[in-house]
């Protein structure tokens, strides 16, 4: 089977493995991280190419890869170069047209099913438990090890977890006291990534002006 | 790109010279596939005349210290200019790379 792209990985990690449901993420934290998963895509298949100060497109050729493609030709088509920022942000208004693709992908591999249930008899609720939690658990191993331990991570593991970190999942993915005490470590194998770095950063920027939204509309006694 | 292998006391040198930019990166990935398929297991990249480093780039070099790491080599950066030590610090590879200020240094 073709590994898993990162826009997959997302997908399939920011679920709870019991239930199918999206694991409890800040507002718009999954929105970045796929966002960021499509970029990075993009990335190792030498289609784009980032700095701190700009995205480059460097074949505008299509992948073959219909999840990737439309994003692609989308960046391809707009002559102006723009920082890595600017399309996390419009990739992240399409979360619905990343996150439905990757997941019916995921359904064709047979690591997810769909499940429709009804809440009060009338409410329709989708939800999306692993087949086996096969894939699930050795993403989980890997990159478990690779925190736990001092090994040098190679590119793709490094930017996962900086994908991870950026959109907070490595918070309910990573729990317990031995990865509490392997913060540090988890902060450098995240810088690692400037994809990842710049999910992080648009992730806290709109925690923020949330909070101060919601400060701002709380009367004052 | 330019890239120039030499030896320095037994130990294989990559001089880079120029952008290492998305372009440049599979000519040195390429390189270092060769490095590693001749059983080389020391590498030094010789940084002095690198100047610019895209992610691409970056991820050749992870890519490299990986790949030695695991079959028990060694990869040393050496000689960073101002502009790859800035996007060395930023990426943490400053903490968990092999960075020394000569070649002579990361080959003793």
């Amino acid at each position: 089977m073709k590994p898993l792209t990162f826009t997959e990985e997302i997908v399939l990690l920011a679920l709870d493995d019991q239930t199918g449901a999206q694991l409890p993420l800040p507002v718009t934290a999954l929105s970045y991280g796929l966002a960021g998963a499509v970029l990075a895509d993009l990335a190792v298949a030498a289609k784009i190419d980032t700095d701190e100060k700009k995205l480059v497109v460097l074949d505008a050729t299509p992948t073959g890869d219909p999840l990737l493609d439309p994003w692609l030709a989308l960046i391809a088509a707009d002559k102006t170069v723009h920082p890595v920022a600017h399309w996390l942000s419009v990739l992240a208004d399409r979360q619905r047209e990343i996150e439905q693709p990757a997941l019916e992908r995921l359904i064709d591999r047979g690591i997810l099913k769909r499940q429709d249930k009804k809440i009060l008899w009338v409410i329709g609720l989708r939800r999306y438990p692993t087949v086996d939690g096969h894939e699930r658990t050795e993403v989980r191993t890997r990159l478990g090890q690779l925190i736990l331990g001092e090994d040098l991570p190679d590119p793709r593991d490094a930017i996962l977890i900086s994908l991870l970190r950026g959109c907070r999942l490595t918070d309910q993915i990573f729990e317990g006291p031995e990865f509490a005490a392997r913060e540090q470590r988890l902060a450098t194998l995240a810088k690692m990534d400037l994809v990842g770095r710049e999910v992080a950063s648009a992730t806290t920027e709109a925690i923020v002006a949330l909070s101060t939204a919601m400060n701002a509309s709380v009367p004052h006694m | 790109m330019q890239i120039s292998e030499s030896e320095v006391n037994g130990v294989t040198v990559l001089g880079l010279s120029g952008r290492l930019d998305g372009l440049a990166a599979p000519e040195l990935e390429k390189k270092l596939a060769e490095v590693v398929a001749a059983g080389k297991d020391r590498l030094v990249f010789d940084c002095s005349g690198v100047e610019y480093a895209s992610s691409a780039g970056l991820r050749v070099f992870l890519l490299a210290a990986k790949q030695l790491k695991s079959c028990s080599g060694r990869c040393g950066f050496a000689a960073l200019t101002p502009v790859l030590r800035e996007v060395f610090s930023v990426s943490g590879f400053l903490d968990i790379l092999e960075v020394h200020d000569t070649v002579a240094q990361a080959a003793a």
